[in-house]
């Protein structure tokens, strides 16, 4: 896992260089992660929200908003693009 | 975090357990149901979530028997569920867990054909929520004798232990050894094949379980040690629990005063407290064994809060619903033989 990751990043430095634009590519990866990490945590609460659902109609608005309350973290992520720019 | 739990789906299984839960009737509706006739009831629970079973069932039957009756199919089809719903290793636990209503299932058949019942009034009492198919068990049902209900279950888990309690069963023409050969059958099944070193999910389980057969144990010593009767308690003893094993058990038996202590200073001694004081001053044992699955229930919900992502809000539920179906059945029973609500009212197991 740690050699695919210096291996990467290994072969993208010379590119890095070339635009010397690291802070964008930093601010993509900060992105990347946390969608990531979004989309993890998403996982069992979308479970839990789709079997709430099932059993009573009247959760679907409940349901929907915990399900997308990960999403912050994302959004979060994009200031710090904004930050960059 | 998914590869660690295997391809369990706990998240999707527990929250459909806990709405099924809530929606179980509370002490109010008990209250209610309580002061109503059987024929009131029925229109109660019509109106409840068996509404579905009281409308299949209505024609056929009526009064208590329609309670019943809807009350056992509604108790299948919730389970039915839940196996639907499971995946991967949750599966494999509440498969296990199920084979309960086998374990139910294979007693009532030998005992009704001990007592000559007709197969059609057997094959109304069964609760079709196991893992034994249909078609076995009306095979079962219509078996004339207890022989051949025997070679039917050849295959099946509860094959060997049969075999060897048919014997005594022989020598003795008591059901006693077949009905506690199928019991061993299923606990020895419930822990089995689990690795010596359980992950956190197998832990919870086996944490749930030891607690159920420690009460069921506990149960069994004070009903032996009450009754004063010259029974070796280590005959009904189910191996797994963690408060007892065989021979402590046999010792403590013999003395109730010790048994309690044990109790008190155990893992289940916050639950059993009060319960144990109730026991010593009111000397009922109805009432006790009452206390004790309440007890049971309060700290299967413990642990449910305590792991919500895991096999014991399932579980805890199974349980839940159980108790429920055992109450309404107490009540309409209580109410068709004419008993008081007040009377009724100490039948009830309200955790």
């Amino acid at each position: 896992m740690f050699d695919i990751a210096t291996t990467l990043l290994g072969s993208i430095a010379p590119v890095l260089q070339a635009t010397g634009n690291v802070g964008t590519f930093g601010a993509a990866i900060a992105v990347g992660l946390a969608a990531l990490g979004a989309g993890i945590a998403e996982r069992g609460i979308g479970a839990a929200a789709v079997g709430a659902v099932a059993e009573d109609d009247d959760m679907f608005g409940r349901g929907l908003i915990f399900t997308v309350l990960p999403e912050t973290l994302v959004i979060l992520a994009l200031v710090v693009v904004f930050l960059t720019l | 975090m998914s590869a660690a739990r295997g391809t369990a789906n706990y998240e999707y299984v527990t929250s459909r357990v806990r709405s099924r839960r809530a929606s179980l009737f509370d002490a109010d509706d008990y209250r209610k149901l309580v002061r109503m006739g059987p024929g009131e009831i029925a229109r109660f629970m019509e109106e409840t979530e068996y509404e579905t079973e009281m409308n299949a069932l209505g024609s056929r039957f009526e009064g208590v028997d329609l309670i019943e009756y809807a009350l056992n199919r509604n108790l299948a089809k919730h389970f039915d569920d839940l196996l639907n719903w499971a995946d991967g290793a949750l599966y494999g636990y509440l498969a296990r867990y199920l084979r309960k209503f086998d374990a139910w299932n294979v007693k009532t058949t030998f005992r009704g054909i001990y007592s000559d019942a007709d197969p059609s009034e057997i094959e109304d009492d069964l609760i079709t929520a196991g893992e034994l198919s249909e078609t076995l068990l009306s095979r079962l049902v219509d078996a004339g004798s207890i022989e051949e209900a025997v070679d039917l279950l050849d295959g099946t888990l509860f094959a060997d232990a049969l075999d060897e309690a048919y014997e005594l069963y022989e020598q003795e023409s008591l059901l006693v050894p077949l009905e506690n050969a199928v019991d061993r059958a299923y606990y020895a099944d419930l822990m089995a094949n689990l690795p010596s070193e359980p992950n956190r999910a197998e832990e919870l389980y086996l944490q749930f379980l030891r607690a159920e057969i420690d009460f069921r144990n506990l149960r069994n010593a004070l009903r032996i040690s009450r009754s004063g009767a010259d029974i070796d308690p280590a005959e009904f003893y189910i191996d797994g629990g963690r408060l007892f094993d065989a021979t402590t058990l046999r010792q403590l038996a013999s003395n109730p005063d010790e048994l309690v202590a044990r109790v008190r200073e155990s893992v289940y001694g916050d639950e059993l407290d009060a319960t144990l004081d109730a026991l010593a001053e009111a000397d009922d044992l109805i009432a006790f064994e009452h206390a004790l699955d309440a007890a049971l229930l309060s700290y299967s919900d413990t642990l449910s809060n305590r792991y919500p992502l895991s096999v014991c809000p399932v579980l805890a539920y199974v349980l839940a619903k159980e108790r429920e179906v055992d109450n309404v059945r107490a009540i309409a029973r209580g109410r068709e033989a004419g008993l008081d609500p007040e009377e009724i009212e100490t039948e009830l197991v309200i955790a």
